[in-house]
Parts: C-alpha cells; sequence; structure tokens
C-alpha cells in the first residue's frame, strides 16, 4: 500500500463524510415510513472486508457499531457469488442486525471488477409482520411473533430488481406499499454512493481511493487512542436494570457493565448480566456492542465514528442467553427500550467518574407507544397506525441542568412527530403535548422535564393498544447525591370508574371509541444533593412551572412564596428554607428504612404521592393497585442507597 | 414606484461593515463606500451614505439589507413577548422536535424559545383537522389571559392554536380580545402569519414574528423617517430572506421576513451576474474574513427552501433563499489534530488578532497568511491602507509544515488545498445532493477573499466558467437593488390530484392572487407592473416532504412536471404511484424599477502590470504579473499566471487560465 499525502487524505476522509451524508439525504427526501423520515435510519461506506470507513454522521445511536456485522454477514453468505449491480437486503438481528424492522440495503462497488467497497442504506419500516401492527409485541417470548426474519438475500441481480423477493417481505406487511418505497429508496441511497466513489476513483485513482479506506480507519484509531491515553487507568463497575422477567416473579433484570481503562484501550465487559427474559426487551450481540460503543462516543463527542474506533474500544458481550446477548430464538425487537439503553446509561455513570467535567445521570428511556386498528371515519375503514414516541428529560450535569424534552438516547435524531399530521392521518384526538412539572429529577443540578402526551380515540374499530417502554420501576435515576425522575406508565381513562393503569410494557390491549390515554415521558435523574441547589434557582423554576411550589420545599428544601401569580412573581423565604433544609438533612436519610407497606398505606391514603416514594421512601409499587413489590423494592432502595443517600455529605 | 431616472442606492448592513453602493442610472457610474457597522445600524447607514457623498432628495430608490432581525434573535434583545396556545400546547414551541444540532454532544443544548415558558399562557379551545370547532373560544378565559397579559405590560403576542391552518376563527377572536386590552401591542396569529399544517413549526415562526415585529418595525420606521427628513421622498425597500423587498407597511405584518435579509443579498448579486453574462446556472461563492456563503441559481431561479432557522430547534417556514454557510475565511486557521492530520477550519482567527501576517499577536497560520507565502497576496492589503508581514505568516505556515515535513510553500500549498477542498465539499452538498451537476454551473466568486479561491474552486468542481464581479468586496450589497417586491401566500390543499376539482382550485388561487393583488395595489404597485406565478406542492401519497412545481391552469401538466422534477432531484420517478397535492402557492411580485449597469465597449488593450512577482503554483516559482483592476479595459485579454489587485479584494488567474474582461468588467476566468 502507497501512503497518501496529507492533503489528498484530508480530501478523501471528508470526502467519505460528503457521500454518507448525501445518501441520508437521499434517504430522507424520498422515504416513505414516517420512521424513517423521523430519522431512524443510518449510512455507511465499508471496506471490501465490510469494515465501516464512515458512518453517517446524524446517526442513530443504536445503528451505530451493528452496520459493519450486517456487511459482514452479506459478504459471508454470498462470498464468491457478489456481482456489480447486485444489492443485498438483510435485517437478521442475530447476524448483527438491531431488530426485525431495521432493514439494511447493501450495494457491493466495484472498481476494474473487483470488490472495493459496500455502500448500506439502514432504515427502520414501519412493519415487518408479527403479530401486532408496527411488529412491536411486547409478549413475543420469541422470534417467531416478531415479524420476518431476513438473512443476506439478493434483491437487485445485476442491475434486476427481484421484485419477487421484494414482494414477498412487502406481502408479510401490513404496509406493502410503504415497504417496496422504502426498499427503493434505500437501494437508490446506495446508488447515490456509487456514483460518488466512482468519481472519486475517477479523480484520485483505485489506489488512492482503497488506501484512504484503510487510512481514516487507522486515522480513527490513532486519535481514539490518544484520547484514551489521557484518561486514568482503572476499572469502574455499575449495573442498570430492566423492570422485570414476565417469565419470573417481579424483581429487577440486572444489566451488568464493568469499564477497563488500560493504557490507550478501553474494555467494556457485560459478563454476569441476568439471564434473557420473556419479553422482546432482550438485545442481541449488536445491538449490546452498540449500546457500549455509543456510551463512549457521548464522552468523545468528536471522534468520527468507523472501524478504527471499534479497534481502541472492544466490548465482551459474554456468553449466549443473557439478556444482552439474548441469541435465536430469544425475542428482541424492543432491545433498545430493554437491555440496549440500559448499557447507555450504565456506561453514562462509569464515564461520569472517569471524566466528571462531562458527567450526567440517567436519561429518561425511550418509548414508543402503538394504537393500531380500523379507522371508522371512511367508509372503506382503512387500517391505521398511531405510531407514537416522545421526547423527555435528560440527566443532570456537571454545573448545568440536564436537557429539557429531548429525543431519546438511543437516537437523539428521531424527531417526535407533529400530532397535526397525526391527526388527519388516524382517528386519534391529542388532549396535550406539554411539559410535566416537577419531572426532572432533584438535584444540585436537576434532571431536564419530561413530557406528557395523550388523546381520545374518536372514530376506532378493532383497535388495540401496545406499549414499548420500561422503568416504571427501575426509574430513571440521579447520580452523586441527585434523586430520580418519575415512573413511566400508561393511563387509560384517568380518573374516571374507568381508570386503568396498563404499565410501561403491554401488548394488545383493547381500546375502544371514547377512550381517553395519557402516559408521560420521565425526565433526566438530578446530579449532586438537591439540598445543595442554588435556591435561586429553584425561584426561577418556579416561575417557569417546572417546579411546583409544593415540591421545591419537599424536594429541595426551598420555601417558595407566591407574590402575584399573574405576573410570575415568586420569593423566597429565606429563614423558613434554612430551617427546613437542615430538618431535612437530619431526617430524610431514614425514610429510606421505613416500612414499605406502612409507606405504600399512607400513598394509597394520600398523605405521600408517588414522587415521595420514587424519590425519598424508596419504594416501588404496583402502581395501579397500589400493592408493594417487594423484591423490586429491596433491590430498588439498595441503588438509591449508592447513588443517591450515600453521596449526601 | 421611482421611475429610472437618476440614482438608486443600496446600503447592506452586515455586523463587521455596511456596504454602500450607488448607481447612476444616467452616466451608468458606479460607486461604492465601506464604513463600520454601529451600535444603532442606521447611524451606519447615515455615515455611508454621507461617505458615499450622495444626495438623497435626488435618490430614485434606496434598497436596504439589514441583519437587525437575525442580531436581535442570537442576542435575544427582544421586546415583552407573550403567547396564547390551546389549553394542553403551550409547550409545543420548547418542546420541538425533540432533536439537536449535535447528536453526540450531551453539554451542546438547542437555544432556549423565544417566549419563555411563564409568558406563555392557554385558553380553552379546540377545532380538528377539517377545521370544525370542537369547542369554542372560552371568551372568558381568553378575557381574563388579555388581561393578565395587560399587566404584565407584554408589547407583541403570538396566538397559537391547535389546526388553525384549517380554521383561523379562533384566533382571530382571540386577537379581537388582546387587541382590546392591549390596544398598543403587536398581535401575531398563526393562521395570519403561516397557515400551513404542522404546529411546531407554524407556531415556532409565528413565535419569532410575534418578537421581532415591535422591533423590526420600529427599526424600519425610523429609518424611514431619517431618509425622509434628508430629502428622500422614495419608498423605503427592504429586501427579505425570500429574496424579494418589502415596505415599512408589509413588515408591520411580517417582521419575521427579515430575519435572513442580510445573506440574500449576496445571493441576488450572484444571479444578477449571471443573468448579466447569459449563464441560467451560477454558484455564488462569497468569502469573506471568517466565513463562506455559497448559493445556487438554477435555471434563473434562487434556490429556496422553507427549512431553516437563525437558531437550530427554532424554524422559521417562509421560503428563504437557501445559503450554505461554512466556516472557510480568510482568516480561517489550520492546525494538525491529535491524529497527526491536517485541518482547515471552521475556527477563525476572526479581525483581532487576525492572520499571523496582520502582525497583531496571531501566531497560528491562516488562509490569508498561505496566500501570502506563496505570492498570491501582495504584503499590501486594502489598497495599502494595511501592510502584512510576510516574516510572520511564514513562521505560522512552518508550525504545520515541520510536522508534516512539508517545506514552507508546499505547506501553504496543503493549507489551501485543503481550503478549496472543504468549499469544494460545501457546494457538492447544495449541488450535487439536490440532484445538480456542478459541471452544468459557473461560479461567481466575490466577497473580499472568493476571488483569490475561484479557479482552484471551479477546478476542483469540474466548473468551466468563473466570473468575478467589478466590486466583490461590496457586491453582496448591490443584491438589494435587484429585487422586485415580492409577497409569497399560501394555503394547504390536502387531497390526492385525482380527486382535485379544478373549479375549487381554480377559486382558491384566485382567493390567493385576490390578496396578493391587494397588498401590492395597497403598496402602490400599477396594475401592469403585477405578476402573480401559481405553484403547487405535490407529493407521491405516502411520502413527508413535497416538492414545488408551477401551475398553468393544467394540473396533469402540473403532475408530469413533479414526475419531472423528482426525477431530476431524487433520480427515480413513480408513474404508477398516487400523486398527492399539498399546498397551494402564489407568488405575487411587484416590478420595481430595471437596475442597468453600465457597458464598456471592448477596448482589448491590456496595460502594464504594475509590478512582477514571484508566485508559487504547483511548488514551482513563478514570475508573475501584477495588474492593477482598474487598469483593465473591456475586452483585455490575458492568460494566467496573472494577479489582479484591487481595493478590496485580490484576484488570482492560475497558470493555463484564460481570462478576460468583459463589457460589464467582470472578469471571466475559463478553467480547463
Amino acid at each position: 500500500m502507497s501512503s497518501l499525502d496529507p492533503v489528498t487524505f484530508e480530501v478523501l476522509k471528508n470526502s467519505f463524510v460528503t457521500v454518507v451524508d448525501e445518501m441520508a439525504e437521499q434517504i430522507l427526501r424520498t422515504c416513505h415510513s414516517f420512521v424513517i423520515f423521523s430519522r431512524d435510519f443510518s449510512c455507511a461506506l465499508h471496506d471490501a472486508n465490510g469494515d465501516t470507513i464512515m458512518q453517517g454522521s446524524q446517526d442513530i445511536a443504536v445503528h451505530v457499531g451493528t452496520l459493519h456485522l450486517k456487511a459482514k454477514a452479506v459478504l459471508e453468505d454470498f462470498e464468491g457469488d457478489i456481482h456489480e449491480g447486485d444489492v443485498f437486503a438483510v435485517n437478521d438481528p442475530y447476524r448483527g442486525g438491531t431488530h426485525f424492522p431495521d432493514f439494511s440495503l447493501i450495494r457491493p462497488v466495484f472498481a476494474d471488477g473487483e470488490l472495493i467497497a459496500l455502500a448500506q442504506a439502514n432504515g427502520h419500516w414501519a412493519d415487518v409482520g408479527g403479530s401486532v401492527p408496527g411488529s412491536f409485541d411486547v409478549g413475543a417470548t420469541d422470534h417467531f411473533g416478531e415479524g420476518i426474519r431476513v438473512p443476506p438475500i439478493r434483491v437487485v441481480d445485476k442491475g434486476t430488481a427481484r421484485d419477487d423477493v421484494i414482494g414477498m417481505i412487502a406481502s408479510n406487511s401490513r404496509a406493502p406499499g410503504d415497504i417496496v418505497g422504502d426498499c427503493h429508496a434505500q437501494i437508490e441511497a446506495t446508488r447515490v454512493a456509487e456514483q460518488e466513489l466512482f468519481r472519486l476513483i475517477d479523480k484520485y485513482g483505485k489506489e488512492d481511493v482503497v488506501t484512504a479506506f484503510g487510512a481514516v480507519q487507522d486515522y480513527v484509531e490513532r486519535l481514539t487512542r490518544a484520547r484514551i491515553a489521557d484518561l486514568p487507568d482503572g476499572e469502574w463497575e455499575t449495573a442498570d436494570h430492566v423492570d422485570f422477567d414476565p417469565g419470573s416473579d417481579e424483581g429487577l433484570v440486572t444489566v451488568k457493565v464493568k469499564l477497563t481503562i488500560d493504557g490507550d484501550e478501553i474494555t467494556y465487559d457485560l459478563n454476569g448480566s441476568d439471564p434473557a427474559i420473556k419479553s422482546f426487551l432482550n438485545s442481541g450481540a449488536g445491538v449490546a456492542f452498540s449500546g457500549a460503543i455509543a456510551s463512549a462516543k457521548t464522552f468523545l463527542p468528536e471522534i468520527p465514528l468507523n472501524s478504527g474506533f471499534y479497534r481502541a474500544i472492544k466490548v465482551e458481550v459474554g456468553p449466549e442467553g443473557t439478556i444482552v446477548n439474548a441469541g435465536w430464538p430469544n425475542a428482541v425487537t424492543g432491545s433498545v427500550s430493554g437491555a440496549y439503553e440500559k448499557i447507555m446509561n450504565a456506561g453514562f455513570e462509569l464515564w461520569s467518574q472517569v471524566m466528571p467535567e462531562r458527567a450526567m445521570a440517567c436519561c429518561f428511556n425511550l418509548e414508543y407507544l402503538l394504537v393500531g386498528g380500523r379507522d371508522a371515519r371512511r367508509e372503506d375503514r382503512p387500517f391505521f397506525m398511531w405510531y407514537d414516541w416522545m421526547a423527555g428529560g435528560w440527566g443532570g450535569r456537571n454545573g448545568r441542568d440536564g436537557q429539557d424534552c429531548t429525543s431519546p438516547v438511543f437516537g437523539v435524531g428521531l424527531a417526535v412527530q407533529p400530532f397535526e399530521g397525526q391527526e388527519r392521518l388516524t382517528p386519534v384526538l391529542t388532549a396535550q403535548h406539554e411539559i410535566i412539572p416537577d419531572s426532572g429529577g432533584p438535584g444540585k443540578h436537576r434532571g431536564g422535564c419530561g413530557v406528557r402526551k395523550g388523546g381520545t380515540l374518536t372514530q376506532v374499530d378493532a383497535a388495540v393498544m401496545s406499549y414499548c417502554c420500561d422503568r416504571a420501576r427501575s426509574v430513571t435515576w440521579g447520580i452523586a447525591g441527585g434523586l430520580p425522575s418519575l415512573p413511566h406508565g400508561v393511563w387509560l381513562n384517568r380518573g374516571s370508574d374507568e381508570e386503568r393503569f396498563l404499565g410501561a410494557n403491554f401488548s394488545g390491549v383493547p381500546v375502544k371509541e371514547g377512550d381517553r390515554f395519557e402516559r408521560p415521558s420521565a425526565g433526566g435523574g438530578g446530579l449532586g444533593d438537591p439540598l445543595e441547589r442554588d435556591p435561586a434557582e429553584v425561584l426561577e423554576d418556579v416561575a417557569d412551572g417546572y417546579v411546583t411550589i409544593e415540591r421545591a420545599a419537599l424536594d429541595y428544601g426551598v420555601v417558595v412564596e407566591e407574590v402575584d401569580a399573574e405576573l410570575a412573581e415568586y420569593r423566597i423565604d429565606e429563614a423558613a428554607t434554612s430551617k427546613l433544609r437542615d430538618e431535612q438533612r437530619a431526617t430524610r436519610a431514614a425514610r429510606i428504612d421505613e416500612d414499605p407497606e406502612d409507606v405504600a398505606r399512607r400513598f394509597r391514603d394520600g398523605q405521600l404521592d408517588v414522587l415521595d416514594l420514587v424519590r425519598h421512601y424508596g419504594v416501588i409499587l404496583d402502581w395501579g393497585s397500589g400493592d408493594v413489590l417487594p423484591r423490586t423494592t429491596e433491590q430498588y432502595r439498595e441503588l438509591l442507597r449508592r447513588r443517591s443517600v450515600s453521596e449526601w455529605g | 414606484m421611482g421611475s429610472g431616472s437618476a440614482r438608486v442606492v443600496a446600503v447592506d448592513v452586515g455586523g463587521t461593515f455596511t456596504d454602500v453602493c450607488v448607481l447612476d442610472q444616467g452616466s451608468g457610474e458606479l460607486q461604492v463606500a465601506k464604513v463600520a457597522s454601529t451600535k444603532d445600524p442606521i447611524d451606519g447607514v447615515m455615515a455611508g451614505v454621507e461617505e458615499a457623498g450622495i444626495d438623497l432628495s435626488a435618490t430614485a430608490l434606496f434598497c436596504h439589507g439589514t441583519t437587525v432581525a437575525t442580531n436581535a434573535l442570537i442576542t435575544r434583545r427582544l421586546p415583552k413577548a407573550a403567547m396564547v396556545c390551546t389549553k394542553g400546547f403551550r409547550d409545543v414551541v420548547e418542546i420541538g422536535r425533540g432533536t439537536r444540532d449535535d447528536l453526540w454532544d450531551a453539554y451542546k443544548d438547542n437555544a432556549e424559545p423565544y417566549i419563555r415558558r411563564r409568558d406563555r399562557l392557554e385558553v380553552t379551545e379546540r377545532v380538528d383537522h377539517t377545521g370544525q370547532v370542537l369547542t369554542a373560544l372560552d371568551e372568558d378565559e381568553a378575557r381574563n389571559v388579555a388581561r393578565i397579559l395587560a399587566k404584565r405590560n407584554i408589547e407583541t403576542v403570538a396566538v397559537c392554536f391547535v389546526n388553525a391552518y384549517a380554521n383561523g376563527d379562533n384566533e382571530q377572536r382571540m386577537a379581537e380580545i388582546l387587541q382590546e386590552a392591549l390596544p398598543d401591542a403587536t398581535i401575531s396569529t398563526s393562521s395570519g402569519v403561516l397557515p400551513e399544517l404542522f404546529e411546531h413549526e407554524r407556531f415556532s415562526t409565528t413565535v419569532a414574528n410575534a418578537v421581532l415585529s415591535p422591533l423590526v418595525s420600529s427599526y424600519v420606521n425610523r429609518l424611514d423617517e431619517r431618509l425622509k427628513q434628508d430629502g428622500y421622498d422614495g419608498d423605503l425597500l427592504i429586501l427579505h430572506s425570500g429574496g424579494g423587498v418589502m415596505t415599512p407597511e408589509a413588515v408591520q405584518k411580517l417582521a419575521v421576513r427579515l430575519a435572513a435579509s442580510g445573506i440574500a443579498a449576496g445571493a441576488v448579486a450572484a444571479r444578477y451576474t449571471a443573468e448579466l453574462c447569459g449563464f441560467k446556472n451560477v454558484i455564488g461563492v462569497d468569502m469573506g474574513g471568517t466565513s463562506t456563503d455559497i448559493s445556487l441559481v438554477y435555471d434563473n431561479q434562487l434556490r429556496t427552501t422553507n427549512e431553516w432557522f437563525v437558531e437550530y430547534g427554532h424554524p422559521i417556514c417562509f421560503p428563504s433563499i437557501e445559503v450554505l454557510t461554512i466556516g472557510a475565511g480568510g482568516g480561517s486557521l489550520a492546525r494538525i489534530d491529535a491524529a497527526g492530520s491536517l485541518r482547515n477550519g471552521p475556527q477563525s482567527a476572526g479581525s483581532d488578532p487576525g492572520p499571523a501576517a496582520y502582525g497583531k499577536g496571531g501566531e497560528e497560520p491562516t488562509n490569508t497568511d498561505a496566500n501570502l507565502v506563496l505570492g498570491r497576496l501582495g504584503t499590501r492589503l486594502v489598497g495599502g491602507g494595511m501592510e502584512l508581514d510576510r516574516d510572520a505568516a511564514t513562521a505560522a505556515v512552518d508550525k504545520i509544515g515541520e510536522p508534516l515535513n512539508l517545506d514552507t510553500h508546499a505547506a501553504a500549498e496543503a493549507i489551501i488545498a485543503v481550503a478549496n477542498a472543504n468549499m469544494a465539499d460545501a457546494v457538492r452538498i447544495i449541488s450535487l445532493q439536490r440532484g445538480y451537476d456542478p459541471r452544468e454551473f459557473a461560479l461567481v466568486v466575490f466577497g473580499g477573499a472568493g476571488p483569490l479561491h475561484g479557479a482552484a474552486l471551479a477546478k476542483e468542481l469540474g466548473v468551466p466558467t468563473v466570473l468575478v464581479p467589478p466590486r466583490p468586496g461590496t457586491w453582496s450589497a448591490l443584491g438589494c437593488l435587484m429585487v422586485d417586491i415580492r409577497h409569497d401566500l399560501s394555503e394547504m390543499f390536502l387531497r390526492p390530484a385525482s380527486d382535485a376539482d379544478a373549479s375549487e382550485l381554480q377559486d382558491a388561487f384566485e382567493r390567493l392572487e385576490e390578496q396578493g393583488r391587494q397588498l401590492l395595489a395597497h403598496e402602490g404597485v400599477a396594475e401592469d407592473d403585477v405578476q402573480l406565478d401559481r405553484s403547487i406542492a405535490m407529493r407521491y401519497l405516502g411520502q413527508w416532504r413535497s416538492l414545488e412545481v408551477a401551475y398553468e391552469d393544467d394540473l396533469n401538466a402540473s403532475v408530469e412536471r413533479f414526475h419531472q422534477e423528482h426525477e431530476r432531484e431524487f433520480s427515480y420517478r413513480r408513474d404508477d404511484a398516487p400523486v398527492e397535492l399539498y399546498r397551494l402557492q402564489v407568488v405575487a411580485t411587484g416590478k420595481t424599477a430595471e437596475i442597468e449597469l453600465p457597458k464598456h465597449e471592448r477596448t482589448g488593450e491590456m496595460p502594464e502590470p504594475i509590478e512582477t512577482r514571484t508566485v508559487y503554483f504547483d511548488g514551482e516559482p513563478t514570475d508573475t504579473p501584477v495588474y492593477e483592476r482598474s487598469d483593465l479595459p473591456a475586452g483585455a485579454r490575458f492568460e494566467g499566471p496573472a494577479v489582479i489587485d484591487q481595493l478590496d479584494t485580490t484576484t488570482l488567474v492560475p497558470p493555463g487560465v484564460n481570462a478576460e474582461v468583459d463589457e460589464w468588467l467582470n472578469i471571466r476566468m475559463e478553467v480547463k
């Protein structure tokens, strides 16, 4: 291999970024699925080994670190049978894919008859079959209920689209038209990349371009190692948790993460995580790898993403059969809500110790709410899907509050949908889309605020509701003395006789015309002792309604008085604040040892509310029935002690 | 409107300089002046007018581009503003779409909403997507909200109700109630500002309009008064983001349209040069000290976009000229990164300390330093007003050269090559990504640094022709003069093309045209000068983005145009897929007096160079003649290498490039 002069190298490196971003632009403008339009897709350029040369700068996090695995799967399965003009498709989560809805279209690029690169466009398709609309069956215990599994297959054969094969996949979907449209949009995007590579080869010659494929990966590896070498050596360990295993008794399910820094290399070790659970929140090995990589990238945001990054940061996912490396045929479609974001947030907690200047507490968990059925507003009663996700709060930070109302960590580019668009397309009338007061986890730097969104079903027929979420019990936590946010979960007809708490993970619940539903997204966890928060900041939060006067006292020990609410004028009672904070300092640690049953009784009597329980008493209930979950409470209190109570000076 | 007599004046206020262009329509003489921008921009405008020796009483037309609105948004020097929303929806502008500009940096936050949460109030009301009122406006609540806002001394209010694009009656009633309680306040309704689908985008645009209204209106009125005091009796016309001008009265209602007034001028000037020189497709490259603005003209039309913002997360959805700004300018810093790779920009040395060659304490190499080391820039800058320090530039460039094992000249060429490649990538984003092949375009380069880089950039992109206008440093100001009054009107019209009723379509267009006609008539535009252009935004059923195509009373023809445009931009068409109409638009144009630049007779005589100096090209020291721009007559032809100096810029003609001065005194370079 020749070496490149510095200018050619820099120019080609930037050109590769432009190539993947041009693919993204092409997809965004031609896609059919609103999920893709909301930026749930990614693009990459790979070398002839399938290693990633460059990934899109706006790509969704969960696809990071998985694309090269799918590229390699194609190369492996079709070795010796890959031709110019071919395009392959793959969605197999057991071959490095994320989940069934994420379909990759992969085009080999040839120069002088030699395979030199692969261009990949990966997008989340609206429905790929399975037992429920949107292919999100929370109740699935294995892959057969989840959707169509596609190992590497050829969909374009030497320039001719195999409509039979594409048609077969589309026939397994509730939205076949969208699938065909998106498939072609992604095929076109890979063609755009091919054209651009040809242009570069024309200009710089094949040899220089291929050399640059490797050089760009070496460059990222050098950059990453240089950054890691500046970090302290050591081992850091924590665990985050999924709410429960439906196949087992109540109790949090452990995702274990150990981070080791040794010289210029990092190792993530996920060994010790619990066995795979009987729901679709497990992850495959590819997604687990991605979760670890994405948490590192969050703390090293300036480093471009390619396989060079993965050479300096290694991930041991442990043996098959665990929640982080489920293996076929365990269900994995909800991995992003389950194991994935747990790995990421556990990573944030560890990195916050390695790099305190960029510390961040736990961020709200991704949630997807789905209502599917017949739209009775129209005579032909077409099938509709109201498929919704929310922004929420991110964790408190070093010297700063967490970000309010931000997309989930699994994909910050995932845009929430305009409800005015939803109201045209589906018989669901949105009731509110608003910030929830007191949702930010209290802390010296509080978590960002979460959001409430709900609605009323108007003219629907044969409709069901499903929810892919988590953290009704493993509540979004604080660090360094900060406190948790609030529990997730969907409420049906809240405040009426027909009120039901459906929880944070359910599938196929029948719903009818006139039903009202709502759910919160959590705020971020707090960072630092809330009693150390500057009262002036609490006052500002009260004036804006991010914090209520009541909880300013309960969570921050700050006594705020109303001067004139019409002018948004409030003031702090300094003396009362000082007294209240002293009292709370003296008594607060003991609350976490109070009898859970007694606490639950006071909750049912209305003396305590849900925020008191998760923040100050460490008691977790079935939020619908009000019954104590003893094992979960015990585990939760242990976590609260470690992350919060033990940090109070 | 002003007739074609006497003088026309354009004043473009930027962050650092206020540029003035005066064109004497009779003699064809073009005069420019550059003065420092001032705290109250109007002082700068008047200083520029004085500097240029303009007699306002003899001025036929005064056009103005301004960054007042942009700066107000960025610095948040905004009036006391409030928002009134449908109950349950006051946080729509804060939640936005949830996304962040930088996906990975958790410490980079979006800008706060322009109106704080405490000033966002709610009332009970609800309209559905068909425009049916589900819940009437609760007038008691509305009056109470109005009373509270009056008590808070609110100066401007945005009324943003759900689905108001389909029926704005409740918003309108709310506005009336507010106006009774707040007689002096400005009220903007979302149905009045931008009656389009999608709550966040509509609300956000309305909020931007509300916060800008009092401020921008008062600015425009004050300027109007100052000009009148000094004898100007024509209309003050202000350039808006969409590449048209508007009157002070129109600004009262749609202040938000000025949010990108400052950057639109350069793009318009590029289009003008293109038209003059007979090019239908050009890319404008306006390269200054810290950044480069890139714009695109295709088939004589500037490319516009409805998706833009001043600060990420707060979209302004009016048609705006699409300008891509990147951090590449004369002052951009070159550096070696942690992995040993050569980088250039976006960090800039700015004007203080500026490039190392300025001798004001800068030690890191910039593009200006590299150009000086290579002899492409002379040591005298701004017509001799500033002396550049070649030794300091050399020392700075060597800081890059040493670790890369390059000698000074090779390092300087490497710095310039990376800068050019970055600009070329940006041009590719705005052209190739939208389906345009840069090889079918000409490049118009201007700004203080553009003409130094233009030829190399063209070579990198395969663009055959480069145009350097006569006054590159102040060329963008001229853009203010070269546009007509323009109103963009729109209405949602969602239905499959196959279901569209021709008479219904006709009625809707006529409604929009009538609005446009009334606006223009009110502004004193004669009927003969009114032009109305219809277009329809369409998409394939199921798609999320739409494309605009012209409509000329034949829907089938428009649908075919849509297929064609889709194929051009996205490289495929689907004749079998149903097409959905999305939105109807009318552009109402009021023609203003045409500007004519003087033509010069081609004499073709080459002057003597003012000096010959050594310039480096591909590592070769080359004796290169240096000409004074004003010495070059129309018709002058020469072959590179050559350097052309003038007060506000330096043009580089590399070896092998043929150059010619045309009858408008543009330098045209043919790049092989």
